[in-house]
């Protein structure tokens, strides 16, 4: 076990360097965007041109581009934009709560409800709860998250002429009621098509443990249904629950991109929305490699929960 | 004279007769409303990806074809935009682009996938081992990060687009494909069909491959949905088609969006669920193939 965990730790910087070698070098293509012509107007000389060139570091060979970055990356360095020339850090740092926020909240609500409704469904399996949770399932992954945000704003503004708050990030600490107003309800509705997919990855679990030979003896022994259900039941299925979670959290940076958007949050996503636009390398490679630093340390956490939620797994 | 024999119809003995094709399709349609339904849906849509523009009531780019910014109307169905352009008809209209990038990601996509997870899993060894790794690691990675990354590769437009889908769908579908041949290759009949000594080649082709070639339908229609989700909030970003293209998440973003905010729903609802309704179908036959075509999971 800890053998396993130190070499999937070892293998974590090789990922990282890997996505940082792919990053810089994709935005560098001869025929990829050139962002001395964005930040250029039509008045720029190209002596001005060769001048911001030389500024973003862009005139040398893209080996020794890549050193420099990389070297200055690992100081801590991560530059300025290009748009603006503001310092990249600083502006990582007022976004992030933003995002933060917004994911764990869409994690929390897709999974609390996914599950509570599949543990439902599969308890009354084939009832009309059953049904009509299901029928939510099947619309609740069908319908875009984008098109669920732009219902929110839309309809309260025509039924009772109000219109949920939009924009403003307020710190949590400080003003926590003012914070949950407006970051609750989008959160809810993105966490719509999470927890239908986790509901019924949740319910087919649970049918099928249901049918296994210890719940008989659960409740042969005399146990309350709500202990068999949680206790031999949803202990036994919380692996496949975990391994959705992983991939809800990495299917929701888009989903938070898209909430920032509508909602006119300036979070992480629409900074990296944003740079994409106007070429800004040194947020793009920065906020590319964070995203795989954070998606690959959740995923590494989740395999090493499999052997604390079932120690009959056993990693060689 | 002796008489001809004259054939007489065999006497019924009730002996169980295979009922005719089209009973049986009546009656798989009869137990699977939904997939019926999604299978209207789906030509539908279909047919009017193909003809749309041709059978719009209106020039879907044609300007001031009513005024502009008006709710329902018996001329304008759905309503008109700020441009005074029709939206039932750039509806019409809309379904081409999701129908192209949606159709390439499932034709190209799901059927490279299928065979490399098939390949993968019948074969095993160093294919099987390439394939995983990347596919794990593609699993794991957040999509929106590949898409901005093939998006900054390769420019915004169509055609990246359906680059950025493709490849997700070959990873999504070849790991599920795989499995299922996995499993295939240790079951008892493909052991028989060894040992009367069919060959190699005979067994992949003749044994494996119908037996987990059903599944690759039902793959076909998940990733049909997955991808006009994601080109839809692609293009709702402004990241896949022209503007000013009728598409629907375009249709759904920028001034309409804007307008939708101050009472006008009809911008952005109507496309919404033009949307909804194609994933919805394409999630249904999914769903309905997969207990048709896999009686084991039937439950």
């Amino acid at each position: 076990m800890r053998q396993y965990a130190i070499r999937r730790l070892l293998y974590l910087p090789l990922i990282i360097v890997l996505v940082a070698i792919v990053t810089f070098f994709v935005l560098r293509l001869p025929w990829s965007q050139n962002p001395v012509d964005l930040v250029s107007t039509q008045t720029t000389t190209p002596q001005q041109q060769e001048a911001i060139k030389q500024e973003f570091g862009l005139d040398k060979p893209v080996g020794e581009q890549f050193v420099i970055w990389a070297g200055n990356l690992f100081r801590g360095d991560l530059g300025k934009t290009f748009q603006g020339r503001q310092p990249v850090w600083g502006q990582i740092t007022s976004r992030f709560p933003v995002t933060l926020e917004i994911l764990l909240l869409s994690v929390a609500f897709s999974t609390f409800f996914g599950v509570l409704f599949g543990v439902l469904t599969a308890v009354k399996q084939d009832t009309p709860i059953d049904y009509a949770f299901r029928v939510f399932a099947v619309f609740g992954q069908s319908i875009p998250e984008f098109f669920l945000l732009i219902l929110l704003i839309v309809l309260p503004s025509i039924w009772w002429n109000y219109a949920p708050p939009v924009g403003g990030h307020v710190s949590i600490f400080q003003h926590p009621w003012t914070n949950l107003r407006l970051y609750v309800p989008p959160t809810l509705l993105l966490a719509v098509g999470g927890s239908a997919g986790m509901m019924r990855v949740t319910r087919s679990t649970l049918i099928e443990i249901f049918r296994q030979d210890y719940m008989r003896t659960a409740r042969a022994k005399g146990l309350d249904n709500p202990i068999v259900v949680v206790r031999h039941g949803l202990r036994n299925a919380v692996i496949p629950i975990v391994t959705i979670m992983g991939y809800q959290i990495s299917a929701l940076f888009f989903g938070a991109l898209i909430l920032e958007q509508i909602f006119s949050l300036n979070g992480l996503g629409q900074f990296l929305y944003q740079s994409l636009i106007n070429a800004d390398f040194p947020v793009i490679e920065f906020l590319v490699i964070y995203s795989a630093l954070i998606i690959v340390v959740i995923n590494l956490l989740i395999d090493l929960s499999y052997a604390l939620f079932d120690p009959r797994i056993r990693y060689s | 004279m002796a008489t001809q024999p004259t054939l007489t119809a065999a006497p019924d003995l009730g002996v169980w007769k295979r009922p005719s094709i089209l009973r049986r399709l009546g009656r798989t349609c009869w137990q699977y409303p939904t997939g019926v339904f999604a299978v209207i849906v789906l030509t539908g849509f279909v047919f009017v990806g193909v003809f749309g523009p041709s059978i719009a009531p209106y020039d879907p780019r044609g300007l001031a074809s009513g005024t502009p910014l008006t709710g329902p109307t018996a001329s304008h169905w759905f309503g008109t935009n700020s441009l005074g352009q029709d939206i039932f008809s750039r509806i019409l209209a809309g379904a081409r682009i999701s129908l192209e990038i949606g159709g390439a990601t499932v034709l190209i996509g799901a059927t490279v996938g299928s065979f490399l997870g098939i390949l993968a899993g019948y074969y095993m060894r160093w294919v099987d081992y390439i394939i995983q790794r990347s596919s794990e690691a593609f699993a794991a990675f957040p999509a929106l990060i590949l898409y901005f990354l093939i998006i900054a590769a390769f420019g915004r437009g169509v055609k990246t687009i359906i680059i950025a889908l493709v490849i997700s769908a070959v990873f999504s579908s070849n790991r599920v494909l795989r499995g299922a041949t996995i499993i295939e290759r240790n079951k008892t009949y493909v052991e028989a069909a060894r040992s009367i000594g069919c060959t190699e080649r005979r067994v992949f082709l003749r044994h494996v491959i119908p037996n987990v070639l059903p599944l690759t339908i039902i793959i076909m229609s998940g990733a049909l949905g997955a991808a006009i989700l994601a080109e839809s909030a692609l293009a709702f970003l402004g990241l896949g088609v022209a503007p000013g293209t009728p598409s629907w998440g375009i249709d759904m973003s920028g001034t309409n969006l804007a307008s939708a905010r101050f009472g006008h729903w009809y911008l952005v609802i109507f496309p919404g669920m033009a949307i909804s309704l194609v994933v919805l179908a394409a999630n249904l036959l999914g769903d309905a193939l997969r207990d048709i075509l896999d009686p084991r999971l039937r439950r």
